[in-house]
């Protein structure tokens, strides 16, 4: 007689190769069962859209006189001492400028131009191609505001530069030339919708003076001044004219109520008998980009919501290690890296949902308070959330805050301890925004650029173009990289936290 | 005074304690050299002639200091509960106030012997940079002030929560989102009550030495608002010990 044995229940499943999905499952079991997570994560949406809320109601304005706007319907600079002929039909415009310089007591700006221009006309903010030389940015053809390509380094107050601007139909060529002889193409441009008759001539303009006084809890910026004289000679028009002479206008001035008393009187032009010009003119043609950020102003409760990511990244981790549940998790499955993997997908995933549903909802409601509170189009326009720059700014902190919860648990998973992990990651993503107001401004922007703080440059809604020079004062909002190189510095931590919780997960025992 | 002992015991056989402490001057050293340093020479051409005030630049390593302090202050009740000892610890001193005055006391007193330590060393190290100019000994007291009032913050925080975690958070909010958020809201008014209610800008106001009539909150009263956060959220916190079991 034998006796039946009976084989012991075993999993068919191998531990180790227990498969990634079944993974993801248990951890998202953890999640949802521990009953203060979700919790958490629901406090936290409705934080981050009720502090959005409120923070754009703080906001408001009145709209800020008349304003001009581009081509492509941007807020424009359009300033500028114009000596003009029309032009009917195809042509060129040649000149030799001799010299910039800087016309008062201040040094001169390094955007300040002197060359030539075709324009639709005399508004302001209608369409143009210039070709011109700057001070510290050698020779540059720009058109249409928004546009900009660089030409040779020259620099008209060492050597006189030729320059050269040619129009066929609604093509617009630049050159340029060290000696009038052999010249050198610098782009070719189109402006859709030229007219037959358009206005040809010199420019002269600088951008104003830009003072900042910054000290603890206080910033002044004050714009004011400037203002540059260009000379030019073998000033050649080539085509067909109905002026005989060259006139001067100072195209949208003077400003009467400009912020300094000489904004008000008019620039000057004078014609030498040996056919030299002199153009004295302030002002610039640029994109403006002094405006409000109506994008960033919507995103403040992202900040609040930070600091519950943090927490439930860092319990993921230590709420294991605290209860020695983390023995039996690896019990269960002994390869560490993908309980680690599996962790930081579940987190990242949650949080960013979470996130996305904040953000998204948060920036719609500021959105409408901003509307109501005066920032109206044209001067604002709509911003459509599934537009850039707002889907990008809304995706962008959503993303923000889940890597700021995997960033936690990276660390978490180092230190193993909720007091440390917490304390870390908060000092890391929020403290360098409060020290940037309080440092000069060159430590400020560093510590922008090297701490996980420079993620929220995500959150920037104005573009900023490289030809306007731009104070980047963290006081008002601004990150000084881009918004994308920001928010890989975050990525690069978070990247960095989860290597070193990898290595420190296989070489030590839980 | 032997309640004071046990928690002194407690306090100083951690070696968290210890690492946090030194951490705290660490910190406030480095951060306070680091942004007298920053400053350039067109900014501040002679002692004279200097935009900022150097003595406050000189305390900037504060902001971070605080940070541990509050984990200091957390941690010597949150770890408590977090391990269970706090049901031994009330079994053997069961009367609730004075447990908790004893522990208030106890770090208390440590951080402001660290406090000490790391103000003098920030500005002694601050000095070999730049010339500090100005009344110091307020800013000095000041600061020593805020890290042992931030310290019985976060010992509150903890006696109110029961939880490490939750407590650091919410601690940290307090001390660094909400100015934050004052810093970026448009409103002036609301960035003015907020610089004026809120515990760390109205607290750090003590460190002003120049332009004193621009400050939102006037320096002593401003440590006022910091510590009148500590004593009520203290009191809260002991109303909640007394009552809740552990």
């Amino acid at each position: 007689m034998t006796t039946p044995t009976l084989t012991p229940y075993r999993s068919r499943l191998h531990p180790a190769r227990a498969g990634f999905g079944r993974l993801l499952h248990a951890e998202w079991t953890k999640f949802r069962t521990v009953r203060a997570w979700p919790v958490v994560l629901g406090v936290a949406v409705v934080a981050v859209v009720l502090i959005c809320r409120l923070g754009a109601s703080g906001s408001s304005t009145s709209g800020g006189g008349p304003q001009t706007f581009g081509p492509g319907g941007e807020r424009v600079v359009d300033l500028f001492r114009f000596a003009h002929r029309p032009l009917t039909g195809d042509g060129s415009i040649t000149v030799r400028v001799t010299g910039l310089k800087s016309a008062d007591s201040r040094s001169i700006e390094p955007w300040a131009k002197a060359g030539i221009i075709v324009k639709q006309n005399l508004q302001e903010g209608s369409a143009y191609a210039a070709v011109m030389a700057t001070p510290a940015h050698g020779i540059r053809m720009q058109w249409n505001f928004t546009h900009d390509t660089a030409g040779s380094a020259s620099d008209v107050a060492t050597a006189p530069h030729w320059l050269r601007l040619t129009r066929r139909g609604e093509h617009l060529t630049g050159y340029e030339s060290a000696d009038g002889r052999t010249w050198s193409k610098i782009k070719d441009v189109r402006l859709p919708g030229l007219p037959r008759t358009v206005q040809v001539g010199l420019l002269a303009g600088t951008p104003a003076h830009n003072n900042v006084h910054r000290a603890f809890g206080g910033t002044s910026e004050t714009y004011g001044g400037g203002l540059v004289t260009g000379t030019y000679d073998h000033l050649a028009l080539k085509g067909t004219s109905t002026a005989t002479a060259w006139k001067s206008t100072d195209v949208g001035g003077p400003v009467p109520n400009g912020p300094t008393p000489q904004d008000a009187q008019p620039g000057r032009t004078n014609v030498s008998p040996s056919g030299t010009y002199t153009l004295t003119g302030r002002g610039d043609i640029a994109p403006a980009e002094d405006g409000p950020d109506m994008v960033q102003m919507s995103f403040q409760g992202v900040f609040v919501g930070i600091l519950f990511m943090v927490a439930l990244g860092t319990l993921f981790v230590t709420g294991e290690y605290k209860r020695g549940l983390i023995r039996t998790t690896f019990t269960a499955t002994p390869a560490r890296l993908k309980v680690l993997a599996a962790k930081t997908t579940v987190i990242a995933a949650v949080t960013f949902a979470a996130g996305l549903l904040a953000t998204a909802v948060g920036f719609s409601l500021a959105q409408s308070v901003l509307r109501h509170n005066g920032f109206t189009p044209p001067e604002f326009p709509d911003l459509s959330l599934l537009q850039n720059p707002a889907l990008r700014a809304v995706v962008g902190s959503a993303a923000l805050l889940s890597l700021v919860a995997v960033l936690a648990l990276g660390v978490a998973a180092v230190l193993r301890n909720s007091a440390g992990t917490i304390a870390v990651v908060v000092a890391l993503v929020i403290l360098p925004q409060i020290l940037s107001f309080a440092f000069p401004l060159p430590a400020a922007q560093w510590l922008l650029r090297v701490t996980p703080a420079a993620a929220f440059a995500i959150q920037q809604g104005v573009t900023r173009y490289p030809q306007v020079d731009h104070n980047c004062l963290p006081e008002s909002g601004c990150y000084p990289l881009s918004p994308w190189h920001g928010f890989a510095v975050l990525a690069a931590y978070a990247v960095a936290a989860l290597l070193l919780a990898a290595w420190r997960l296989r070489r030590r025992d839980a | 005074m032997r309640w004071l002992h046990a928690e002194w015991t407690k306090l100083r056989t951690l070696p968290s304690t210890w690492w946090l402490l030194a951490s705290t001057v660490l910190l406030t050293v480095a951060v306070g050299a680091a942004a007298a340093s920053s400053l350039t020479s067109g900014v501040c051409p002679s002692p004279d002639a200097c935009h900022e005030d150097t003595v406050k630049l000189s305390l900037t390593g504060v902001w971070l200091g605080q940070a541990t302090c509050l984990v200091l202050g957390v941690l010597s009740m949150g770890s408590e509960y977090g391990t269970g000892t706090v049901r031994t610890t009330l079994s053997a001193m069961p009367l609730r106030w004075r447990l908790l005055a004893a522990k208030a006391a106890a770090l208390a007193l440590l951080t402001a012997a660290t406090g000490t330590v790391a103000i003098t060393a920030a500005l002694w190290t601050a000095r070999l940079v730049l010339p500090v100019r100005g009344p110091t000994l307020r800013a000095t007291i000041g600061s020593v002030l805020v890290l042992t009032l931030v310290a019985l913050l976060g010992l509150a925080l903890a006696t109110l929560l029961r939880d490490t975690a939750a407590g650091i958070t919410l601690g940290l909010g307090l001390l660094y989102v909400v100015p934050l958020l004052a810093d970026l809201l448009g409103s002036p008014l609301w960035r003015h009550r907020l610089h004026r209610w809120t515990p760390m800008p109205a607290a750090l106001s003590i460190q002003a030495t120049r332009n004193l009539n621009h400050l939102p909150i006037a320096p002593w009263p401003g440590l006022g608002v910091l510590a009148a956060y500590a004593a009520g959220l203290l009191l809260a916190g002991g109303v909640a010990f007394r009552l809740r079991d552990a």
